[in-house]
């Protein structure tokens, strides 16, 4: 039992913290200027794109410990490239369907692809159905991946982003989101690899939960670490604010709640290659209830340290906030987290 | 990384669990009276410590089998499952004796603590020093070759049943605070110790005051310098707080299935909330649980206690806490009107856990230094 980094893991991790480091926004008027093709050339040179491509013996390049790794690297640096959408979710479901070629693309960074989600953001879409959809993460993407019913089975199939959807005025900042009222045929769908199993799409979502959860324990550290920073330098009464206790125990819960998480995250990040389906499920299901249970609290607890300038859109503050925010809807809130842990653990579902 | 036991941890825990399920005491749960399951508590550590699992990551040295404190973890854990009485913690004083005790010292003590033979207590706190604990008013004047010790103790866990006490007191009112305590190994039957058992909120004596009245104390019995004392307390907080004791982790598990059980029993399964409830506690046991294998891997990794024993004394008093309001939720009103018994207690014992060991507050101090926020 070792739960510790071995040292490829730790030099992987200094490289995605290194790249995601100078590449998000110190202010959120960085966001319109950010050179965001720049970052993710990086990220595809470094190797870090291609984390879920399968080897010769179809076992992933990467496991879900180091997709986590650059996950909460680049959430921690807030920054504005379609990791999650596309080098995890959507690669992985290309790679569980057996499309080399289609995961090739995304691997080295040449295309891009984002995820077609529900209306509620919280599964990916399965078609046909009802909508309304939404691309999430789509930047730079022409199309988003969802799931259609065949005959054959569950199938992955690409919907374009280009007509029938609308540019949607997402609360993150550093993602891209469309969204689709109008029906879509699936006649006009194209299917991308194999038929996918059931035990696939069950560890495509502890790969995604827990990936949503890294990317959550990143924008919270960072959070807490500027606020923290923050609270040694900023002078109220003649001292730092920091020296008083209700700041300093308002940090330190917020510190409490954020470690916690990242302990929860590591877990179900290692689970999801590890363990079996259900059990890498049933840990990535834990680690997003907790995540999402208390990301909005420490973003918050972050905002309310800076006090007033923590309230302006000037301020790097909401930018946390609403990452978080969304992270926490995606793929489901606590409140639906706990309700499939219950199934699992009461029912036996 | 891997969270799984290497083969060797494997094969311990499979000889380990067939070994407790043969020596665990039957029904020892069930003894009521307090002096029959002090005599139960005590032979079950000569039963683990014939065994071999007692001390088990102390140096060879010193009686122990050098083995890494994944061990201890593996032992509290397998324990914890199967229901076993608790756990003898001899880790902390131990390494208060063998690393400040003079050689004598650690002849004289040592094997009489691992072997349960001798059964210790610890006489920090006091009335007036709580979370200040390095105000402590007890004092030890040198006369001659003894201390003569003078005060009160208050919380010493196990008093009425300690043979001998780890115990602070103040051997110089000059210096500041933290520098004139010296820490002594007294014997619980000198003339002038008093004890009484000090009865908690929910009606049982779970802990002591003790009285130290003219009590001689001879100079050897002190441990490590004059003014060491409070070094010497730290470090054993440290370990105490060791996140190798996770046997509350496995007695939370058993709790919440009695919980779920209850929730079963009384048709509630049907209703969300309660399923969120119980789905939540689930969740903070996990956390709690996965933060502690952490802390425990950088342990073994060779990183000395520090304040992240803080993190995890925050969930686990979280996690306690909550469940035992999930279980009063689910009880209604049969716990307050006497038709159910028992959790009334258990959620009494759960409201110092965020008291003793250093308060919530106190924890909250410990990580706003970590983190470098000013004084």
């Amino acid at each position: 039992m070792r739960a510790l980094l071995s040292d490829e893991q730790r030099m992987l991790k200094e490289v995605a913290g290194q790249i995601a480091g100078t590449s998000g926004p110190v202010n959120p008027g960085d966001l319109a200027t950010l050179d965001r093709s720049a970052a993710w050339r990086a990220l595809a040179q470094a190797g870090l794109l291609a984390l879920r491509a399968r080897d010769e013996d179809g076992t992933p390049v990467g496991s879900g410990v180091e997709v986590a790794m650059v996950a909460e690297a680049t959430g921690a640096g807030l920054v504005p490239v379609p990791y999650l959408g596309s080098a995890v979710m959507a690669m992985e479901l290309l790679a569980l369907a057996g499309a080399e070629e289609e995961a090739g693309e995304l691997a080295d960074g040449v295309a891009r692809a984002g995820v077609l989600l529900d209306g509620n953001l919280e599964g990916l879409a399965h078609l046909p159905g009802d909508g309304p959809w939404y691309g999430w993460d789509i930047d730079g993407a022409d199309h988003a991946l969802a799931l259609l019913d065949t005959v054959d089975g569950t199938r992955v199939v690409r919907v374009p982003l280009g007509t029938g959807f609308a540019g949607a005025d997402g609360a993150d900042l550093t993602r891209v989101l469309a969204r689709r009222d109008a029906p879509i045929d699936p006649a006009t769908l194209q299917t991308v690899g194999d038929p996918l199993t059931a035990e696939d799409l069950t560890r495509w979502e502890a790969l995604a939960l827990a990936a949503v959860c890294a990317d959550t324990v990143g924008v919270m550290r960072s959070a807490v670490t500027k606020a923290v920073d923050y609270a040694k330098e900023r002078v109220q009464y003649g001292v730092p604010i920091g020296s008083f206790q209700a700041v300093q125990h308002m940090c330190a819960e917020a510190y409490v709640s954020t470690e916690a998480a990242a302990s929860a995250t590591n877990y179900a990040a290692w689970a999801v290659d590890a363990l079996d389906p259900e059990e890498a499920l049933l840990a990535a299901r834990t680690a997003k209830a907790h995540c999402a249970g208390v990301a909005r609290e420490v973003t918050e607890t972050v905002m309310q340290v800076f006090g007033g300038i923590g309230q302006t859109y000037e301020h790097i503050a909401h930018v946390h906030t609403r990452r978080a925010l969304t992270n926490r809807q995606v793929l489901g809130d606590e409140g639906a987290q706990l309700l499939r842990i219950a199934d699992v653990r009461l029912t036996g579902e | 990384m891997d969270y799984r036991d290497t083969p060797e941890e494997a094969a311990f825990r499979a000889t380990l669990r067939g070994w407790l399920t043969e020596n665990i005491p039957a029904g020892w749960d069930k003894v009521e009276d307090p002096e029959a399951a002090a005599r139960l508590r005590r032979s079950w550590h000569r039963t683990l410590y014939q065994a071999g699992y007692v001390g088990m990551s102390w140096p060879v040295e010193y009686g122990g089998r050098g083995l890494s404190a994944t061990y201890d973890a593996i032992l509290n854990e397998e324990a914890g499952n199967l229901n076993a009485p608790p756990l003898p913690s001899v880790g902390y004083l131990g390494r208060a004796i063998f690393t400040y005790g003079s050689e004598e010292q650690k002849q004289q003590f040592l094997p009489s603590l691992l072997s349960g033979e001798v059964q210790w207590c610890q006489g920090f706190s006091e009335p007036e020093a709580g979370s200040d604990l390095a105000s402590l008013r007890t004092t030890a004047k040198l006369d001659g070759d003894h201390y003569v010790v003078n005060g009160q103790k208050m919380w010493t866990s196990g008093g009425q049943y300690a043979d001998w006490c780890m115990l602070l007191a103040r051997t110089d009112p000059e210096v500041p605070k933290h520098k004139g305590i010296s820490c002594f190994l007294v014997s619980m039957s000198e003339p002038g110790v008093t004890v009484r058992p000090i009865v908690i909120a929910s009606g049982e004596a779970e802990t002591c005051e003790v009285f130290w009245d003219e009590v001689r104390v001879p100079v050897a019995q002190r441990l490590g310098e004059p003014g060491e004392g409070w070094r010497i307390a730290m470090t054993t907080v440290a370990y105490e707080r060791g996140p190798a004791d996770i046997g509350f982790i496995a007695t939370y598990r058993r709790t919440l299935a009695k919980v779920e059980r209850m929730a079963a029993e009384r048709g509630l399964l049907d209703r969300p909330e309660t399923r969120k409830q119980l789905a939540r506690a689930y969740v903070r046991g996990e956390v709690l649980r996965l933060n502690c294998v952490e802390q425990l891997a950088a342990r073994v990794s060779g990183q000395q206690p520090g304040p992240e024993g803080s993190v995890a004394k925050l969930l686990w008093a979280d996690a306690e806490q909550s469940l035992q309001h999930l279980a009063m939720d689910i009880l209604g009103a049969d716990e307050l009107t006497g038709v159910e018994s028992g959790w009334l207690s258990s959620y009494f014992t759960s409201r110092p856990v965020s008291v003793y060991g250093g308060s919530a507050q106190i924890q909250k101090n410990i990580i706003a230094r970590m983190l470098g926020l000013p004084r």
